[in-house]
């Protein structure tokens, strides 16, 4: 039924500059400018099916895509690690519908997708972190009806949130929430930060870099712009506690101070997540 | 009608409604003229409208309660709930002291607007805790809540709050810590009445407050309102069907039928010379 | 500057991609091409070109081919491809009356105005495992026969109910263009057309589950429809002329298009008429629009009551669900180390209040 189409698959013209067509690139890019007005918003975006699923940092990618010039330089990690499966396969798409340039260095990178962290290194004005969201929606685990959770947000109606997290401590003595902790975003919007880890909280704190999430699957892009406040929600007389393992040091480059992972209950085998910062301690 | 503005004021307003109508279909003065307790209906036979509230006006001064008394499906409830911001009234003005000094009409408020009021300064008990309350929170969680939205963010503080709310409405703190659905519906009863407080407002409406209580079981709880009503300077309107709740609870109040205000009075005139047939009707069976 | 790949897992993920190409083209049976795939595997091919959104069946064969079968990994790859594409033209709206009938039930009339069209359906043929399926070769083709109703022009059920005066009016005018929901992602309340759009892309079975679990499960949101019209055949994609501005056909798709009627029974809703509710989709599948036609009439019946739209527009995806279910196959060692940290900070928490009492 269709001839003129079968010319267009995989020849060099079928496949622009960072794989999206401009116009699509454009109306993401107006997003991410929307966010980065009024940070923490969620804002709407036509969220385009990529050649990686929903769920596998669909959302991230076209962010990457729509922001990446040729002159950039991209450092792409999943759970800390520049050799993650997925983080390998994202990086390879990136590269390979752009030419630019990749890195495991920080310093180098101009541009870092992430999933789950936020590199252990000094980012500045000169970066860009774009985090993968699965779910964007902080509120989701008090209200599933989206009209309502349009206008709690709107209305800053965060009561709910809070106690989710009196009845947290009533019931388990501790704050049970792991990672994505919620945040207020310049005093105003409560966000779900991805699932970084509570070590990678205090970072977003009036953070140098710009942050950009990504949310493919919900559709939905939202930013943290330089130098803004964010908080984590917590009472003025609870600890806000990031993850800790008496004693525990990377066993390849002995840090303490870095967020570390391990095989649970085998005390040997922590591990620094970032893998690229624990490789250059070792050089040093 | 039988002489409704025989009650006089005394102390300054802090509620004051004036007109309030809710209407559910198209309305105009026809419909409002073949609809009420003289037609003996709210519902207009020509074009199905329901008039469930037509031209309620009083005042409530604060530390003052003024009475709502009306068969169920008078109107009474409409108009708490039209006042409280659950359900958005047809026509009327209703201004508050706490609301922009009382200079504008609450019910022309934006709904964010509306639902901000709600935290500190209009509260709602309704008849069933399950309204007010959230079930699945523990009994300080849903005394947190309000606390929360006023802006409270230190824990023990409002663990503290929380304690003495429970305390003044009689719920054993040893229960603080469970999940309202464990409760029973008068505990249940208090414990959204604790909550109701929580940011002292200045306003507070009762929805049948006892109605589905065992009779003991309501005699605490209405004793427990008497003593808030009289301690915290609030305006109060309490509705009710039963004249025992009105007569205990409040000073003044009007008598709805069919929608519409057919005597405004002092409580005590009512019960003992009642003008309106209607209000004879009620009382005699009250007194029955 | 560079990155170097310490530890083989680009090296992996290339094998496991050979080793994918390697079984799936060095089978040892005879290689299929697309034109056996539109050929004998029509509904499939269909099926995928409605939840891609995109009429093209020989990508669509080539899509399946590449994903050995997988319907959603093939409508994947077709969504995908899309997204590299500009928007070149918006076609002229058709009607739906423009479709040339290849197959046309009306289940609520014996004999409605035009014919009942049975064309080609196994709908009322025992379903009988043939030993050979394709040992019925004679040679001769068969006749897309029909049976005739009252004259010989199709007027559609609703028409009729609408000269009976049996149908609400609720034609408008607030939704004229039909929400494309891939530039704007619907959310609750959305027009009609953002509804039905999502739904026409919606994965059949998710769409099957969603009519199902109204009618039986616990949301009971639904009842049953009457069909009043169940129609597959082709419609023309017509543009302006850029030069003349005069319609021009430029090709043909085929579509199954579905008006369900509903009886009126709601307080408040009107009990001396029916209501009708659409379904429409890509290629040729009977299932898929008959469960869209029923829930559209429900939606609106349910006027944002529940969140029955809600989980029309974002649960009935294919993409969005199946990606993210297999998205628990990506490592998630730093989110699981963070909460084990919080199961030791819950068992510390517990011995300190056992050891000094609660606060």
């Amino acid at each position: 039924m269709s001839t003129t189409l079968d010319g267009l698959v995989g020849s060099e013209q079928g496949v622009p500059f960072a794989l999206l067509d401009e116009e699509s690139k454009r109306e993401i890019r107006r997003a991410l400018l929307h966010a980065v007005a009024v940070p923490g918003h969620q804002v709407p975006f036509g969220s385009r099916e990529m050649p990686v699923a929903r769920g596998w940092g669909s959302g991230g990618l076209q962010v990457t895509l729509a922001i990446v010039g040729r002159d950039d330089t991209v450092k792409v990690i999943d759970q800390g690690d520049d050799e993650g499966v997925n983080a390998v396969n994202l990086r390879r798409l990136v590269v390979s519908s752009t030419g630019v340039e990749e890195t495991s260095e920080v310093h180098e990178a101009t541009i870092i997708q992430s999933r789950h962290r936020i590199p252990e290194d000094e980012m500045g004005e000169n970066h860009v972190l774009v985090l993968q969201v699965p779910v964007p929606e902080p509120l989701r685990g008090v209200e599933r009806d989206t009209r309502e959770l349009s206008r709690m947000h709107a209305e800053a109606d965060y009561s709910r949130m809070w106690v989710s997290l009196y009845e947290d401590i009533v019931r388990n003595g501790v704050i049970t929430q792991s990672t994505g902790y919620p945040c207020l975003v310049n005093g105003r919007y409560v966000v779900a930060t991805t699932p970084i880890p509570r070590w990678d909280i205090p970072r977003l704190h009036d953070a140098s870099f710009l942050t950009l999430f990504g949310a493919g699957r919900e559709k939905r892009v939202y930013a943290i712009p330089p130098h803004t406040t964010v908080e984590p929600l917590i009472f003025d007389d609870i600890p806000f506690e990031v993850e800790t393992a008496e004693g525990a040091s990377c066993r390849l480059c002995g840090s303490a101070e870095s967020f570390l992972v391990s095989a649970p209950g085998d005390d040997d085998s922590w591990s620094c997540s970032d893998t690229a910062w624990c490789r250059r301690r070792r050089q040093k | 009608m039988n002489d409704p503005q025989r009650a006089v004021e005394t102390a300054p307003a802090v509620l004051t409604v004036r007109g309030l109508g809710k209407a559910y279909g198209a309305v105009d003065d026809a419909v409002i003229s073949r609809t009420g307790s003289d037609r003996g209906s709210a519902r207009d036979p020509l074009s199905g409208s329901i008039i469930a509230a037509w031209d309620v006006s009083f005042d409530v001064a604060a530390g003052e309660a003024l009475g709502i008394v009306g068969e169920s499906g008078s109107g009474t409830s409409t108009v708490l709930r039209c006042i409280a911001g659950d359900v958005p009234a047809t026509c009327g003005d209703v201004r508050m002291e706490c609301h922009d000094g009382g200079t504008s009409n609450v019910l022309t408020a934006d709904p964010s607007e509306r639902r901000r009021m709600r935290v500190d300064k209009i509260s709602v008990v309704y008849q069933d805790p399950a309204e007010g309350l959230s079930l699945g929170v523990t009994a300080g969680g849903n005394i947190a809540d309000p606390l929360t939205a006023a802006g409270w963010r230190n824990f023990m503080a409002i663990r503290e709050r929380a304690r003495e709310l429970l305390a003044r409405t009689d719920v054993p703190l040893d229960r603080m810590d469970d999940i309202v659905r464990t409760f029973s519906g008068g505990m249940r009863q208090r414990v959204q009445i604790a909550r109701a407080l929580a940011n002292n407002p200045s306003v507070i409406l009762l929805d049948e407050p006892t109605t589905g209580l065992d009779a003991s079981v309501a005699a605490g709880v209405l004793d427990l309102l008497r003593g808030l009503l009289e301690e915290m300077n609030m305006a109060a309107v309490v509705v009710s069907h039963d004249f025992s709740v009105i007569e205990m609870l409040t000073s003044r109040c009007i008598v709805m039928h069919h929608g519409r205000v057919v005597e405004s009075t002092l409580t005590d005139q009512l019960l003992e010379d009642p003008h309106h047939p209607y209000s004879q009707r009620l009382v005699s069976a009250a007194r029955a | 500057m560079g990155y170097a790949a310490a530890r083989g897992g680009l090296t992996a993920i290339k094998n496991a991609e050979r080793l994918v190409r390697h079984l799936r083209d060095h089978d040892p049976s005879d290689p299929v091409g697309t034109a056996q795939v539109t050929g004998r595997l029509r509904l499939l091919v269909d099926k995928v070109m409605g939840e891609a959104g995109m009429w093209d069946p020989d990508l669509a064969a080539r899509a399946l081919l590449q994903a050995e079968g997988d319907h959603i990994e093939a409508t994947h790859l077709l969504r995908a491809y899309r997204s590299t594409l500009p928007r070149v033209a918006v076609a002229l709206p058709v009607h739906a009356d423009d479709m040339r009938l290849l197959r046309r039930i009306v289940p609520a009339f014996r004999e409605p105005g035009g014919p009942q069209v049975l064309g080609r359906s196994t709908d009322y043929s025992a379903r009988m495992l043939l030993a050979d399926a394709h040992a019925a070769r004679d040679g001769t083709a068969p006749l897309l026969t029909s049976v005739m109703g009252k004259n010989g022009t199709t007027t559609r059920l609703t028409a009729t109910l609408r000269r009976l005066d049996l149908l609400v009016d609720r034609r408008r005018t607030d939704d004229p263009e039909p929400v494309d929901v891939t530039s704007a992602p619907p959310r609750p309340p959305a027009p009609r057309s953002a509804r039905l759009s999502a739904m026409a892309r919606a994965e059949t079975g998710s769409l099957i589950n969603q009519w199902y679990r109204n009618i039986l499960g616990p949301d009971g949101y639904l009842h049953e429809v009457t069909l009043g019209e169940v129609r597959h055949g082709e419609l023309p994609v017509t543009l302006r002329h850029p030069h003349t501005g005069n319609p021009v056909t430029i090709g043909h798709y085929r579509a199954t298009e579905v008006e369900a009627v509903e009886d009126l029974d709601g307080a408040g809703e009107d009990r001396e008429r029916f209501d009708v509710g659409f379904g429409m989709c890509l290629g040729h599948n009977e299932r898929k629009a008959i469960a869209m036609a029923n829930l559209d009439i429900a939606c609106h019946r349910d006027g944002g009551a529940t969140t029955l739209e809600q989980s029309i527009l974002m649960t009935t995806d294919g993409l969005d669900s199946a990606g993210f279910l297999e998205h628990l196959k990506l490592p998630h060692y730093v989110t699981f180390r963070s909460m084990i940290d919080r199961k030791f900070a819950v068992r510390e928490a517990r011995l300190r209040a056992t050891g000094s009492g609660t606060q």
